[in-house]
């Protein structure tokens, strides 16, 4: 059914040229200096993500996304649900968008192996995206939802950069809940390495990040075919791009971690400007802090903040307060090495260590274990000695 | 309990006594003050999912109860007086956040305001503060009677200017609508009703409301009768933005009387975030607006936000510029339970099929869109998901959708009359020229002297009911040269299509091109509205206008020439019952 546009892709010969190759995990820097048509596939499933304290193999049954290599974007959808069925991920791929270019993403319903009953449709809804089309909304009763084993395309032209989040809108309080969400962002045109297109927001390095809650009461439900009341949630895992503190600041892709490989990990050098991505996902409101660095608020729900007339809106804060369904685009500048600091030492060599965390202690906890730190926290690393610059956002160094 | 409601639904029938409602279907209702009376009173509101609670809340004195109470819309320095009888069981008040210097007389003395003791009444009085969005709530034990529903919105207007936000012309709106959000514990609610004790640390929300209703009931209409306790629909209802056609924005004013914080998402379009508590959004330094968009906003706890919204489409998608995807079959597709608010077709303004069974409930190919809290439990009605507290945008194409109730009538001229250059004999085959495309033309003359030749005429179309609404316009003609010379290009005429305008006593453009010997369609001609201007009254009632005005300046008197505006098609539609 999408021959008509992959043939066109193939014979104009840009589908190669200005898609970056896969790497199934964190995000890729699609686009280009102009215009561009940018395709890519994403895969609705179940699977099982780890979590510390829960009960060996501390398995959590989630549904999620799973993105297509480039080069099976024509696979027939029996070959994508038989080589992708049951490979979710948490969170779902960073999507990495250019402003202007002409954005189709392939949704392939691949359906859930632990709940073959359940033959529930997904969809992708770009959450705060100003949607001219109503169809591409993602809502199942307001435009067309996915059943399992067939494929739709999604259609965006991106006009406002910024940082947004996607996530699946069929029966949403379950499928968001299960892990179908994650961060898109859109860059300035002419400036990939600008927030928004202001000068004032130009950044050495990037940081997506998705603030999340997990109640596994409804994953282990839905594994045993149970179901939930969703107005008694209560959540006992607080995430940052579906790991809990110490998984947060393991490497992407990490073997211990299959199926959640995007990494929190903040690395950078002194003086940088690091420019977080941050978006609530969740169902609670979160207070994060960077204890001893200013967070400099420079945009909010993809939207830069200057006013109409010119005025600068941007805000200092050292405690950011995040409701769900919110993003916030922060820029802090990285402080001087100190041996004297506090820190550690990693491949990279030695670095100080500063914690972005969550204000609310009690969601600095893993489930039910006891005097650890977990949960919604992760490191900024500043090393000492340089380190290499970085390939895609989310992708450690 | 769901007969004791039917009972008092057919005994208010009887009586004569409504809700308070208004005729419009959608959008913000407002009881107007500046005095109030307003009672006290206990009655139920139902949920979705078949359940009823128990709510207090103020109803105005003659009416029915209502939950959430009347929007009380004043002007600001406005005298405000309020008188509260109180059915209750127990003493009651009314607090005023955002007012200054509220007296109360008579009552008694409570913790945070003077009271109405059961039976009893009591008077409060201030002067309107700023302009904005407000709160009004109990102020006697707010923890049991502010959860049980007695709050709601005040309205403060600036003098003058009913269509603006503030007392500013940035914040003028076209259309204006409530979002009062709400959560109810229905054991709470239960323990009031049967006089078991009440303990708000068991606190247990399981239905979340906008404007007392949770969703699906949201998108009823203002007053349906089967939510006679629950007056007040939340869908916002609106059309594209269009330089011309549809320049102001919405205004949605958001209140938060609930306990706990929401964050609130509305899909398709981002907000204008202009003002919180009453007070607009400026920059500290330069005083600037500094309004900024959203497209989720957390709505604290007793808070209110006014925000503008203009739904805009910057790609122009529609049938002839389609977007690069190819659409499968939607057999291959989910329509949710075979029912959706999905038209068939991608585009604004157009209809597509649908595979058997599923039902549309999109007439005319308007977009739908949620807008929800994203704290997702409470996206739920208790245990039942997409509930709860949501609404939805809907978006009508900019020609309209027509209105419930309403049928579209298409009206031709009664008569035609040229009104320069005088005298009338001159028109040629008059209405019936103009009443179908083809065939004879309405052939009307211009000046036969001078390098400026101009001809003016108009249709007169009558019968139109004073009602009628989303008016259009369309004309089809071409304008030609005299004689021998009639079938020869000649580069035409300034045309301009226009309409009569009874209020001002005067011609309002609607369309102006250089028309010559090719005939040129115009369709969809939509005056600005309301519409009732271009409806005559009295002794031109049930009249509309529709002229034509044509000139072209010679370069010299030898090279002038006299031409014929030739009507084909002069036609109306509008809306009426």
């Amino acid at each position: 059914m999408n021959n008509t546009r992959r043939e066109f892709l193939k014979s104009a010969g840009i589908g190669a040229a200005v898609i970056a190759a896969g790497t199934g995990t964190g995000s890729l820097f699609l686009g280009s200096a102009s215009a561009a048509s940018v395709s890519l596939g994403l895969v609705g499933t179940d699977g099982y993500i780890t979590l510390p304290g829960r009960p060996e193999p501390q398995d959590v049954y989630i549904f999620g996304f799973k993105r297509l290599p480039q080069n099976r974007l024509n696979s027939p959808v029996g070959d994508i649900v038989r080589d992708y069925k049951t490979t979710a991920e948490h969170v779902a791929p960073i999507l990495d968008f250019r402003e202007g270019d002409d954005i189709t993403i392939a949704l392939t319903n691949a359906g859930l192996s632990i709940r073959p009953d359940l033959v529930d449709s997904h969809t992708i809804h770009w959450h705060g995206f100003r949607t001219p089309l109503a169809v591409f909304d993602g809502v199942p009763e307001v435009s067309i939802a996915v059943p399992e084993l067939r494929e739709f395309d999604y259609f965006y032209r991106p006009h406002d950069p910024g940082t947004y989040m996607y996530h699946c809108h069929f029966e949403d309080v379950e499928h968001v809940q299960m892990g179908m969400t994650g961060i898109v962002f859109v860059r300035p045109r002419n400036h990939p390495t600008w927030a928004y297109n202001d000068s004032s927001t130009a950044f050495d390095r990037e940081f997506p990040i998705l603030l999340n809650e997990i109640w596994t009461t409804v994953h282990d439900n839905d594994e045993n075919i149970q179901e939930s009341i969703h107005t008694d949630y209560d959540p006992d895992y607080f995430t940052l791009n579906g790991r809990v503190y110490p998984q947060t600041v393991l490497p992407t892709g990490h073997g211990s971690l299959p199926n959640q490989p995007v990494s929190s990990l903040i690395q950078c050098r002194p003086g940088e400007k690091v420019l977080l991505r941050l978006a609530n996902l969740g169902y609670q409101q979160h207070a994060m802090q960077l204890p001893g660095i200013d967070l400099k608020v420079v945009g909010e729900d993809a939207t830069l903040l200057k006013s109409p007339g010119g005025d600068d809106l941007s805000y200092v804060t050292t405690t950011l307060y995040l409701g769900p369904g919110e993003a916030r685009d922060v820029i802090f500048t990285a402080p001087a090495y100190s041996a004297a600091r506090e820190g550690g030492s990693d491949g990279h060599g030695a670095y100080n260590r500063w914690w972005f965390r969550n204000r609310s202690a009690n969601k600095l906890v893993n489930g039910n274990v006891p005097n650890e730190l977990g949960g919604m926290v992760t490191e900024v690393r500043v090393y000492q000695n340089s380190i290499p610059d970085q390939t895609s956002a989310g992708v450690t160094v | 309990m769901r007969l004791a409601v039917a009972c008092l639904a057919l005994l208010g029938a009887l009586v004569g006594v409504g809700p308070a409602a208004a005729a419009d279907p959608a959008g913000l209702v407002c009881s107007d003050g500046p005095t109030f009376n307003l009672t006290a009173r206990a009655g139920g509101m139902e949920t979705p999912d078949g359940n009823t609670n128990l709510m207090w809340s103020y109803s105005t004195t003659a009416g029915h109860f209502q939950t959430p109470g009347p929007v009380l819309c004043v002007d600001a320095g406005d005298t405000v007086t309020v008188h509260l009888r109180n059915e209750l069981p127990e003493a009651t008040s009314i607090v005023f956040p955002g007012q200054t210097g509220v007296s109360a007389t008579g009552g008694t003395s409570g913790l945070f305001t003077k009271e109405a003791a059961p039976g009893g009444d009591i008077t409060y009085t201030f002067t309107a503060n700023t302009p904005g969005t407000y709160v009004y709530e109990s102020g006697t034990d707010p923890a049991k009677q502010v959860e049980m529903g007695l709050a709601s919105a005040l309205v403060v207007r600036p003098p003058g200017h009913a269509d603006w936000a503030y007392a500013d012309s940035s914040t003028a709106f076209n259309g204006e609508f409530l979002v009062l959000l709400n959560e109810i514990d229905p054991e709470l609610h239960s323990a009031v009703e049967n006089g078991q004790p009440y303990d708000i640390s068991t606190l247990h929300n399981r239905y979340y409301t906008i404007n007392g209703r949770s969703f699906p009931d949201t998108l009823q209409d203002n007053g349906v009768p089967w939510l006679e306790n629950q007056p007040y629909g939340s869908l916002v209802h609106i059309k594209p933005y269009d330089a011309t056609l549809n320049k102001r924005p919405a205004l949605v004013r958001v209140l938060n009387v609930g306990l706990a914080n929401h964050p609130f998402h509305p899909h398709g379009e981002s907000l204008q975030f202009i003002a919180q508590d009453g007070r607009q959004i400026k920059a500290r330094t330069t005083g600037n607006d500094a309004v900024t968009e959203h497209f989720g906003e957390t709505v604290p706890s007793g808070s209110t936000q006014d925000f503008l919204l203009s739904f805009r489409d910057q790609d122009s998608f529609a049938p002839g510029n389609p977007v690069p995807v190819t659409f499968p079959s939607y057999r291959d597709m989910t329509f949710k339970d075979n029912n959706t608010w999905y038209s068939g077709s991608p585009y604004l303004g157009t209809v597509g099929k649908l595979p058997s069974p599923t039902v549309s409930q999109n007439v005319c190919g308007a977009f739908f869109f949620p807008w929800h809290s994203h704290a997702l439990n409470e996206f739920a009605n208790y245990d039942v998901a997409f509930g709860g507290m949501a609404t939805l945008l809907r978006v009508d194409p900019l020609t309209g959708c027509g209105t419930p109730g309403l049928q579209t009538y298409t009206g031709s001229p009664a008569s035609v009359t040229r009104t320069s250059p005088t005298p009338v004999a001159t028109v040629s085959n008059g209405q019936q020229g103009l009443a179908a495309l083809g065939g004879t033309r309405t052939d009307v003359t211009s000046n036969t002297s001078g390098t400026t030749r101009r001809v003016e005429w108009y249709a007169t179309f009558t019968g139109v009911p004073a009602a009628g609404v989303n008016l259009k316009v369309a004309y089809s003609g071409y304008n030609r040269l005299t004689g021998f010379l009639s079938g020869l290009p000649w580069g035409g005429c300034t045309q301009t299509v226009r309409i009569w305008n009874w209020t001002t006593s005067a011609w309002v453009n609607l369309n102006t091109q250089t028309v010559q010997r090719t005939q040129v369609d115009i369709a969809d001609l939509l005056p600005a509205g309301p519409d009732t201007k271009y409806i005559g009254t009295g002794g031109n009632g049930g009249e509309v206008r529709v002229g034509v005005a044509c000139t072209r300046t010679f370069s010299s008197s030898f090279l002038s020439a006299t031409f014929v505006s030739s009507g084909d098609l002069m036609q109306i539609t509008y809306d009426a019952p």
